[in-house]
């Protein structure tokens, strides 16, 4: 990892399980991975994918309120949007959710965790000994929510964290998932194979941000493409400028052979040719030159 | 062969135990916003070759109202499992213990997360399974109200089947009354065989469940009296459960405050519990007696007449035990158990704080104690520096690690595998 953040990536994102729906052969789960890897590293942003399946929005929203302070700011979550059929027979959902009801369970469990990142005001907490005040209380917010899947009342019981919010990851977007991914996300994964198609899915992203009143350059969205396939900078240079994205996420398969190919050959000659740079700033926010989360 | 030793644990609590540690002078007060704090402590306990630390966690704030949480510093923290993690890699030995809430977690998502755990420390991991009792909590996971006591421990108990079930590789496809489990676990098998198991319920219900599961049992005991019946009437149930006495360990919580005499330790305690404000203190005390009015009553008149409730039954009895005992009011009983929220609260030299502790120890009413500082860094500084070679030159105490992983510190067998 320390390689990978010599060579000035942006990011690693840890996967939990594969795209196939099997298990991960991974020893370490991906937010505990996360946890360890952000006191051995200094600048790299560090994205744990974690499903909304498997966890509780106040206990997950707890874990990434943790890790982003734990990382000094350095911190996301990948909620990927479709549900894993092997994932539900393994949490007490044998029969699993409809897609319809998946689609507005994982909705309602993003936008929980959300508002529990900001429930407290940035100078909520006061230390002063002499008063015997520890926190304002008028600026912690319990959310006080109830919905068609959950109902919380908060607030966390983790103080703010540097970003504010952990930067929100979506992936495996279907068509009906783009008004959200428009509205919500700092960063998209576009898992379509061929340069068209994630131009098209890009273009209708930024199209749909600028319609629900957002600035269609806060998201950005990064083409998937195999480490194992893409020999050489120009052909990902090319990959990028052909699908209009932002940037690239490379998956890399977890042998240390393909990460040693990886982190020696190819992110060397990426840097070489200046298709990867420092970004000035040490949150994660701040090398992808996003906002802070002003919603809600 | 070696005597029989002492196991200590380090409980971690942030800025310390004290409810007013945080507002001592030599308290962090950013502790729980501060992970390099945290690894500090690990590192102190570490070096005094501690067994474990051990992380409390609670799914909600500690206390419902704002006026008084805001007075507390127990309305932040880190994530246990989080902190844990950060722990496994910044240290080389002590084993690192969690709770976690069977109430709100599935066992497969904590069976994951433990083993990850176990395998990112190589083998030092543990799970403290607690039923959660608390309302708060209860709120943020939709829950109109908190469950039955009985019934969160029939969900603890097919928790703990499932949850060992996948930890030692027993064929999956559980389908049962609270969880449904079709695969195997896909996290490898750690160096430990499984994590350790750590129970706290001191209820009927507790005992058993920990008669069955447990390693390492911890307790809340003021007396002598009360450790010993409390320890006896744990290790008489294992052979139920074709358990033997040794394999699991009773650790009773201990919150000392040492100094180099009797009087400046006292000093220091008296300095402290100036420090509670009223109403923080009944505050405390209601949840305690799981009441909510317990400051209509005059704060120097006794104890009320109280119900049971459905909260912390073992507590509740403790307090109502020691006020009737002691005939203390409610603002003594108040101070008195914010100091050490129920736990046995030892004040005196090394050597006096060495002698009590030998005595449960040798008495058969402990086979260690979870060490509660009342505040960080200074107690835990002064107990590793002062009471802990005490311990050792009276050979209670290990002089060194006897092994890796947290199973060999506490000298338990590795679980059978089927």
């Amino acid at each position: 990892m320390r390689k990978v953040e010599a060579a000035d990536a942006d990011m690693v994102i840890i996967s939990d399980s594969l795209p196939s729906g099997e298990p991960s052969i991974s020893p370490f789960e991906a937010t505990t991975l996360l946890a360890a890897l952000a006191t051995v590293t200094d600048r790299i942003g560090l994205v744990a994918s974690a499903s909304t399946l498997a966890h509780q929005p106040y206990n997950l929203a707890r874990r990434f309120a943790s890790l982003d302070i734990i990382s000094h700011g350095r911190t996301g979550w990948n909620a990927t949007m479709r549900q894993n059929p092997r994932e539900a027979a393994n949490f007490s959902r044998p029969e699993g959710f409809s897609d319809d009801d998946f689609r507005r369970r994982a909705k309602e469990f993003i936008d929980i965790v959300r508002t529990l990142w900001v429930g407290w005001e940035h100078d909520a907490l006061l230390f002063d000994k002499a008063s015997g005040r520890f926190h304002d209380p008028d600026k912690m917010h319990p959310m006080d929510f109830t919905g068609e899947f959950f109902s919380v009342r908060g607030p966390l019981n983790v103080a703010r964290s540097p970003q504010d919010s952990p930067l929100l990851l979506l992936s495996d977007l279907e068509q009906a998932d783009f008004d959200f991914a428009s509205r919500r996300a700092d960063v998209v994964l576009l898992n379509e194979p061929k340069p068209p198609e994630a131009k098209a899915a890009c273009d209708k992203l930024r199209h749909r941000a600028r319609e629900a009143g957002r600035d269609p350059l806060s998201i950005k969205m990064l083409t998937v493409a195999d480490a194992r396939q893409e020999p050489d900078g120009a052909s990902l240079e090319a990959l990028c400028l052909a699908s209009g994205c932002d940037g690239v996420v490379l998956t890399v398969q977890p042998h240390p052979a393909a990460f040693e190919d990886f982190s020696e050959r190819l992110l060397p000659q990426l840097k070489r040719h200046g298709l990867i740079e420092a970004h000035p700033g040490k949150t994660l926010r701040d090398r992808l030159e996003l906002d802070k989360d002003g919603w809600p | 062969m070696t005597p029989r030793q002492m196991k200590l644990g380090l409980f971690l609590w942030a800025t310390g135990h004290h409810i007013a540690a945080w507002r001592h002078s030599d308290a962090h007060v950013r502790a729980g916003i501060d992970i390099d704090h945290h690894v500090k402590l690990a590192r102190t306990a570490e070096a005094a070759k501690f067994d474990m630390v051990f992380c409390e966690d609670a799914a909600g704030l500690r206390e419902a109202n704002v006026q008084i949480a805001s007075q507390t510093s127990r309305s932040i923290g880190f994530e246990p499992i989080s902190l844990l993690s950060v722990l496994a890699v910044q240290t080389e030995r002590i084993g690192l213990v969690s709770t976690a809430s069977t109430s709100y977690n599935e066992p497969y998502g904590l069976a994951r997360a433990f083993a990850s755990l176990d395998n990112l420390s190589g083998g030092r991991a543990g799970w403290n399974l607690v039923t959660s009792a608390s309302p708060i909590e209860a709120a943020n996971f939709g829950a109109t109200g908190l469950r039955p006591h009985a019934d969160r421990y029939a969900r603890a108990r097919e928790f703990a089947t499932v949850i060992t079930g996948l930890w030692n590789r027993r064929a999956a496809g559980h389908d049962g009354e609270s969880f449904s489990v079709r695969d195997p676990l896909d996290v490898p098998p750690s160096p430990q065989g499984a994590p350790v198991m750590v129970q706290a319920g001191a209820s009927d219900d507790g005992k058993d469940l920990a008669a069955r599961t447990a390693d390492v049992v911890f307790s809340a005991a003021q007396t002598f009296e009360e450790a010993k019946a409390f320890y006896d009437d744990l290790k008489g149930r294992l052979a139920a459960y074709g358990r033997q006495p040794d394999d699991v360990k009773i650790m009773p919580g201990v919150a000392p405050i040492v100094a180099a005499t009797r009087a400046e330790a006292q000093a220091k305690y008296d300095a402290l519990q100036e420090l509670i404000p009223d109403e923080v203190g009944v505050a405390l005390l209601s949840s305690y007696l799981s009441i909510s009015d317990l400051w209509r009553y005059p704060i120097d008149g006794p104890l009320p007449e109280l119900p049971e409730g459905e909260g912390m039954k073992s507590r509740q009895a403790l307090v109502i035990e020691q006020a009737r005992r002691d005939g203390l009011s409610i603002r003594q009983l108040a101070r008195y158990f914010a100091g050490a929220r129920g736990h046995w609260r030892l004040v005196g030299t090394a050597s006096q704080i060495a002698d009590e502790l030998q005595a449960r120890f040798e008495g058969g009413a402990a086979d260690g104690f979870n060490v509660m500082p009342s505040w960080f860094p200074g107690e835990l500084d002064a107990f590793a520096t002062l009471v802990v070679p005490e311990l050792q030159r009276r050979g209670l105490f290990r002089t060194d690690y006897e092994g890796r992983t947290l199973r060999e510190h506490l000298g338990l067998k590795r679980p059978i595998r089927n």
